[in-house]
């Protein structure tokens, strides 16, 4: 199992984009209307996270 | 594909700038990622009546309300009233965004730009490290878009500007995450935008009620991100709603998810590129309103374009202009109230009581300085020291 990432709940994203403005990486785009996190990219600082008005980004272990 | 300006992104700073550029002789396109401009609506939806100032919309059906003024709720329920033309740059109109995005982008095209709908901006476009254009995509297609300017007018992602090299990641110190709920069925019928202040209901932010019509408003909450948790804007904001009557047997007709930033304007020039609107962060980090700002900084952007394409020189000592222009003027404001938002984050909820309950009573209409701290100090003098910041701000 990796490092844990941020995944993006499609189903909950609204596409505000807040996410992709905080993100330090650069790791977030938006494709059709939802955020989409590049596991390459994130370190897991964890601000996406806090930062996403509905709660639709979390951990995940890969 | 050959253009003089590309302009990523048709929200009010895009569509401005284009019509403006356009306006002087320059062939303009604006790409936009949605399918339909101005949809989803992602806006409380309240902007100042100095909007007719500037002449760019025709009629009045992107109008849904008119208000008198705002009313300042403090932490213990404390009201005070502020007439509309002193209260920001929030309040005056209610309106529809999705009209309004549409009739400013209709401005453009009328005066010459070109719109082109589903056209993500992907990357920028440059050749031996000179800005060229873009990369753009359109169903799953890559092309080029060759242009002497770019602007990004691209929002609060500000992607173009960071592909560009420019710092554009936002501190959660400097972003308010934001929730929103239009609710019809709510019991009231009301000519003021009211903005609840408290550690508790909003920590580092505000809940607004900006009524939308005779039963219908748009109630939204905006956390510093900073002091939020995850889905924290959501879970305030239908707390509010339920310890409020009035608005707790409200049905939504939209609810949306939403970003503001509210730092200071950043860098937004370089060689062969604009930023505009939101994506320089120009916005009022107070109230995190941006339009007025989106659309006082596009003229000047639009103005400004048209001048460098007139003399065929698009390299930054050109363009800059445009950010020296905004110095003396919107970003003056935006600086300063910058400051205030500093020292208003700082503030107890205490204090914030004592303020409201100093000015409920106060009349608007002499806005000096000493005026007012007096009306501020008589009633609780211990404000006096709480208000040095203040003091000191207005001497500047
Ligand atoms: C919840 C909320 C409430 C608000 N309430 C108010 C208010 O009441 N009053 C007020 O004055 N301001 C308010 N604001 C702020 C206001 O909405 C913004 O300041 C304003 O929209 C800025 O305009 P803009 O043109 O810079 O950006 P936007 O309106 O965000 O437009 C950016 C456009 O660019 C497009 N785009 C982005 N990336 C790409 C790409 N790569 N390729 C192609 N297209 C792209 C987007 O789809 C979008 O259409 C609010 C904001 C939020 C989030
Ligand atoms: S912050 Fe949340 S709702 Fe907004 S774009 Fe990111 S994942 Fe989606
Ligand atoms: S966790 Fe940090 S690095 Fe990873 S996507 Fe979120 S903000 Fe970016």
């Amino acid at each position: 199992m990796g490092k844990p990432k941020a995944l993006v709940d499609k189903g909950k994203c609204l596409a505000c984009g807040g996410c992709i403005s905080v993100c330090p990486q650069d790791a977030i785009v938006m494709c059709s209307s939802k955020a989409i996190v590049s596991k390459e990219n994130c370190i897991d600082c964890g601000i996406c996270i806090q930062t996403c008005p509905v709660g639709a980004i979390d951990n995940e272990e890969y | 594909m050959k253009y003089d300006v590309v302009v990523v992104g048709s929200g009010p700073a895009g569509s401005i700038s284009a019509r403006f550029a356009a306006e002087s002789g320059a062939s303009v396109l604006i790409i936009e990622r949605r399918q339909e401009v101005g949809v989803p609506v992602l806006c409380g939806e309240g902007i100042s009546k100095r909007v007719d100032e500037f002449n760019v919309l025709e009629g009045k059906r992107w109008i849904a309300n008119n208000m008198d003024g705002a009313r300042i709720v403090s932490p213990d329920g404390t009201m005070v009233k502020l007439a509309a033309d002193i209260a920001g740059d929030e309040t005056g109109y209610v309106l529809y965004r999705d009209i309004f995005d549409q009739e400013l982008a209709r401005g453009a095209i009328r005066s010459g730009a070109e719109l082109m709908l589903n056209t993500y901006a992907v990357n920028i476009l440059k050749e031996n490290d000179k800005i060229k254009g873009v990369k753009a995509k359109q169903f799953g297609e890559e092309f080029d878009i060759e242009a002497d300017i770019v602007v990004g007018a691209d929002g609060v992602e500000s992607n173009i500007g960071r592909w560009a090299g420019m710092k554009t990641t936002l501190k959660p110190y400097d972003l308010e995450t934001c929730a929103q709920y239009t609710l019809t069925n709510v019991e009231f019928d009301r000519t003021y935008c009211d903005f609840y202040l408290g550690k508790k209901i909003a920590p580092g932010g505000y809940v607004w009620v900006f009524p939308k019509g005779k039963d219908i408003a748009n109630v939204g909450i905006g956390i510093l991100a900073s002091l939020s948790e995850p889905g924290m804007s959501l879970k305030l904001l239908d707390k509010f709603i339920n310890s409020h009557p009035d608005l707790r047997n409200g049905d939504p007709l939209r609810f949306l998810a939403g970003a503001v930033p509210v730092g200071e304007p950043i860098e937004s020039v370089r060689d062969n590129l604009l930023l505009v609107g939101d994506a320089a962060r120009q916005v009022d980090p107070i109230t995190g309103g941006g339009l007025m700002a989106s659309i006082e900084a596009g003229k000047t952007a639009g103005e400004t374009i048209g001048k460098a394409i007139d003399e065929q020189r698009f390299d930054k000592e050109m363009l800059v202009s445009y950010e020296e222009k905004l110095k003396n003027t919107l970003y003056k404001k935006l600086k300063r109230n910058y400051a205030v938002k500093e020292i208003l984050l700082g503030m107890e909820d205490k204090t914030l009581n004592m303020l409201a309950d100093s000015l409920k009573d106060y009349k608007f209409d002499d806005l000096s300085t000493l005026s007012l701290v007096k009306a501020l100090v008589s009633k609780h003098p211990s404000l006096l020291i709480k208000l040095k910041p203040f003091i000191k701000l207005s001497r500047l």
